[in-house]
């Protein structure tokens, strides 16, 4: 497994927020852990959405796996950039979507389905939810 | 309904534990002096209060409004040397968080709209979703707070405004989540 790409919130000189991009043949796996509670996302992440434009279109990717369970929060301010990231995997890969959430979280539960927009029938034909218990 | 002590701990269940009145205000002033992450202070602080009573569902909520409530001031408060005042109000039955600071008429009218738009819109998680397609186009800050709120978190908003100053209190039934 190779890491692709790879972007994180600073806070304090620490990482609050991590998002990997790894890739496994034609498998993409793509994790979100920590917080995104700052002001304006993208002065943290937008090389990496970029990246993720750049170099998944090239990759072949017909599988994919999407995991939230160790994002702990995000607040409305981080809605647009989970929408860019999830948007760039949908646009530049083929296949199933597998989408591993926490089954007692209310945003991942509520509004993470309307970010990656499975009122879109293309989306939602390709999104398979996984609710999983937080550990 | 009242829980118990566990007999073989001899500390509170769950239950026992989930009917704790909890009840915490803070006030902060000048808001202008307010240049770190305060709403994420709050929030984390309130989140270890609750949740050393109440289940992570929650806490959660309390992380989330909080939030939501505290930046929705921090982002568009006009006068430097006012404050914001902050009280939570929780137990077995409901959680209440009442977040004042002083506004203009017209920052009022504005969130009255909102509120008046979530209240009489027959599907809310439509609006939500239409606006946050909307806002992202030109990558509009806030106008998502309070949506979220309701669709997500099943609160129930209410604003108020006296003598220059606007109450948005959040309020929602714990039944079944406590």
């Amino acid at each position: 497994m190779k890491v692709i790409a790879f972007g994180d919130v600073m806070d304090g000189g620490t990482s609050v927020f991590t998002s990997v991009a790894k890739i496994d043949g034609h498998k993409l796996l793509l994790t979100f852990s920590g917080i995104i509670r700052i002001d304006n996302p993208y002065t943290h992440l937008q090389p990496y959405v970029d990246e993720l434009n750049t170099l998944l279109p090239g990759l072949g990717v017909g599988e994919t796996n999407i995991d939230f369970t160790k994002l702990k929060f995000c607040n409305s301010n981080g809605f647009y950039v989970i929408m860019d990231i999830t948007e760039a995997v949908y646009r530049h890969t083929l296949g199933e979507v597998v989408v591993h959430r926490l089954a007692e979280d209310d945003w991942q539960q509520e509004t993470l389905p309307i970010l990656i927009d499975v009122d879109d029938a293309g989306v939602a034909e390709r999104t398979r939810f996984v609710d999983c218990a937080e550990l | 309904m009242n829980g118990s002590v566990d007999e073989e701990s001899g500390l509170p269940d769950e239950a026992e534990l989930a009917r704790t009145d909890i009840e915490m205000s803070f006030r902060v002033r000048p808001l202008g002096n307010v240049v770190g992450d305060l709403s994420g202070i709050l929030g984390a602080h309130a989140t270890e209060l609750v949740g050393a009573f109440y289940p992570r569902r929650v806490s959660n909520k309390v992380n989330v409004v909080l939030t939501e409530l505290v930046n929705n001031v921090l982002q568009n408060f006009v006068d430097r040397e006012s404050d914001i005042q902050v009280t939570l109000r929780l137990d077995a039955e409901r959680l209440v968080l009442r977040v004042s600071n002083a506004a203009t008429p017209a920052q009022y009218d504005k969130v009255r709209g909102i509120v008046e738009r979530i209240q009489a819109t027959p599907d809310p998680r439509t609006l939500l979703r239409d606006t946050i397609r909307e806002r992202r186009k030109s990558r509009l800050r806030g106008g998502l707070g309070l949506l979220r709120l309701v669709v997500e978190n099943k609160f129930q908003l209410g604003v108020s405004y006296d003598q220059s100053v606007l109450t948005v209190e959040s309020r929602i039934a714990l039944g079944g989540l406590a």
